[in-house]
């Protein structure tokens, strides 16, 4: 049991620097033919982007904000956040989707800017490319000093003609499935109010500032 | 054994203290949305559940993960490594069992030529020349080969010490026991050291390459006990998929090539090769 928890958690070694990049996705498939060596090619230029701005000078802010901006142009963050919502967006009243959307790109921020140093000396490889069920499957291994290299695929879907990241898979586990169980979680534990998690939410922001 | 005889006592102690703690209130079937959630989380000794949890969060917070610091500051990732191997190779015997148990011959071979090979080669399993080979570990255990024969997984069950489990993966703890080298070994006071001690070792190694991810979930989750629920029922489900995916029939070599390579690409093509 511990060694098969050891294979369990040690898949999770990549979790939090792509915590970051990932967290959910959209439940209906729209993958408008995004073509394999064109999603591969999109995730080796992505990554060396990430690298480069974590590797390069400037102040943590500026790299900060370099990387916000990398993660807007490559993650579908939108869609990501429906998804994590889930069924919840049924009785969550228009004005709590914003609020939680808004939420959601915050603490997605957040979660980068604190990550800065895990990214730092990362590099990576990528293996290649398959259809899956929701877009295709980018392969890719991610080494860091001091750590065993994580297989690590990136689900890359065509919205709005551009190719976006929709999902990260390490080790058989979706990162936007995890997290719709975190949120969902949440919301049951608090007899379905989706106010209980935008509490939860604004109080995680608030941890992250002060931390 | 008496180490792993009183851990085995401690958890039936904790079993029954679960027992009488009691399972979560279901909401009323009128509440559909709601019914539907708790029937999804299939987590109805959450009360037990959520205790175990605290326990271990304790327990590591001021035991393990310093242990596990110190460890890492005098360790290297190459040195961490071999002790993953080390520990692995000592798991293959029992993998062989229940990989043969389950009807998976290939990765039955495949377990067999690593335990042989890392053995001999590998010097006692703390080198993996077999993955050089071509004959890479794939992880099974009792919990997956009942999963194979369609037993369901059953309520979430989180234990004292050993973690995330359910009600069918469980049955591996005392299965582990048996199902290895050290088991076969006629009793003596060397061989408790070697098991105390590796135990041991294993658990900090593990805990060791863990350091930044575990505090990193714990940091970003909203809720790290579901969060956690969900990633050990993914990684559940992806290990069974692994089993079935690397358990490739082998095409004969005696049949004609024409008939060999129509054999092959029917293979290839059922089980995706390289992915």
């Amino acid at each position: 049991m511990m060694r098969s928890r050891r294979v369990l958690l040690g898949g999770f070694a990549v979790m939090p620097m792509l915590g970051a990049l990932s967290a959910g996705l959209p439940g209906v498939a729209q993958a408008a033919g995004a073509s394999g060596p064109a999603a591969a090619a999109f995730i080796k230029n992505s990554g060396e982007a990430l690298v480069a701005i974590v590797n390069g000078p400037g102040s943590k802010a500026e790299k900060a904000e370099k990387l916000r901006t990398l993660v807007n142009q490559i993650v579908a963050v939108g869609k990501i956040g429906r998804f994590v919502l889930g069924r919840f967006v049924r009785v969550a009243t228009p004005a709590q989707v914003t609020e939680y959307q808004k939420l959601f790109h915050e603490l997605l921020s957040y979660n980068i800017t604190t990550q800065i140093r895990a990214y730092q000396g990362l590099t990576f490889n990528v293996l290649g490319s398959s259809a899956g069920p929701e877009g295709e499957m980018v392969s890719t291994v991610i080494s860091r000093p001091g750590q065993a290299p994580a297989h690590v695929q990136w689900v890359v879907q065509t919205i709005g003609g551009q190719l976006k990241i929709i999902d990260v898979v390490v080790e058989g586990t979706s990162l936007r499935v995890t997290e719709r169980s975190d949120y969902a979680s949440v919301i049951d534990d608090h007899g379905g109010q989706v106010s209980a998690l935008l509490t939860a939410m604004h109080q995680q922001l608030a941890r992250m500032r002060a931390g | 054994m008496g180490f792993r005889g009183s851990v085995l006592a401690m958890m039936a102690g904790l079993g029954m203290a679960g027992v009488l703690a009691g399972c979560a209130t279901p909401p009323p079937r009128s509440n559909v949305a709601a019914y539907r959630a708790y029937q999804q989380q299939n987590d109805p000794l959450k009360p037990f559940n959520k205790a175990s949890y605290r326990f271990n969060n304790a327990l590591d917070a001021y035991a393990l993960k310093p242990v596990a610091q110190g460890y890492q500051a005098v360790t290297t990732v190459g040195m961490r490594e071999h002790v993953t191997d080390f520990m692995r190779n000592l798991n293959e015997p029992g993998e062989l069992v229940n990989f043969m148990a389950a009807g998976k011959p290939r990765d039955a071979g495949t377990a067999l030529m690593r335990f042989v090979l890392n053995s001999t080669v590998g010097i006692g399993g703390i080198f993996d020349p077999a993955g050089s080979l071509g004959y890479h570990h794939v992880h099974t255990d009792l919990g997956l080969t009942l999963a194979g024969y369609g037993v369901p997984p059953g309520p979430y069950l989180y234990l004292p010490l050993f973690g995330p489990s359910g009600v069918r993966d469980a049955t591996q703890i005392p299965a582990d026991f048996v199902l290895t080298p050290a088991a076969a070994a006629p009793p003596s006071t060397g061989l408790s050291v070697f098991n105390y001690s590796s135990d041991a070792l294993n658990v900090v190694n593990e805990r060791a390459g863990l350091l930044g991810t575990l505090s990193n979930i714990k940091a970003t989750a909203l809720d790290p006990y579901a969060t956690f629920r969900s990633l050990y029922r993914q990684h559940r489900a992806a290990e069974l998929k692994s089993i079935h995916r690397h358990d490739v029939p082998t095409v004969p070599a005696w049949y004609p090539p024409a008939q060999r390579a129509a054999m092959q690409r029917a293979v290839d093509q059922k089980y995706q090769k390289g992915s």
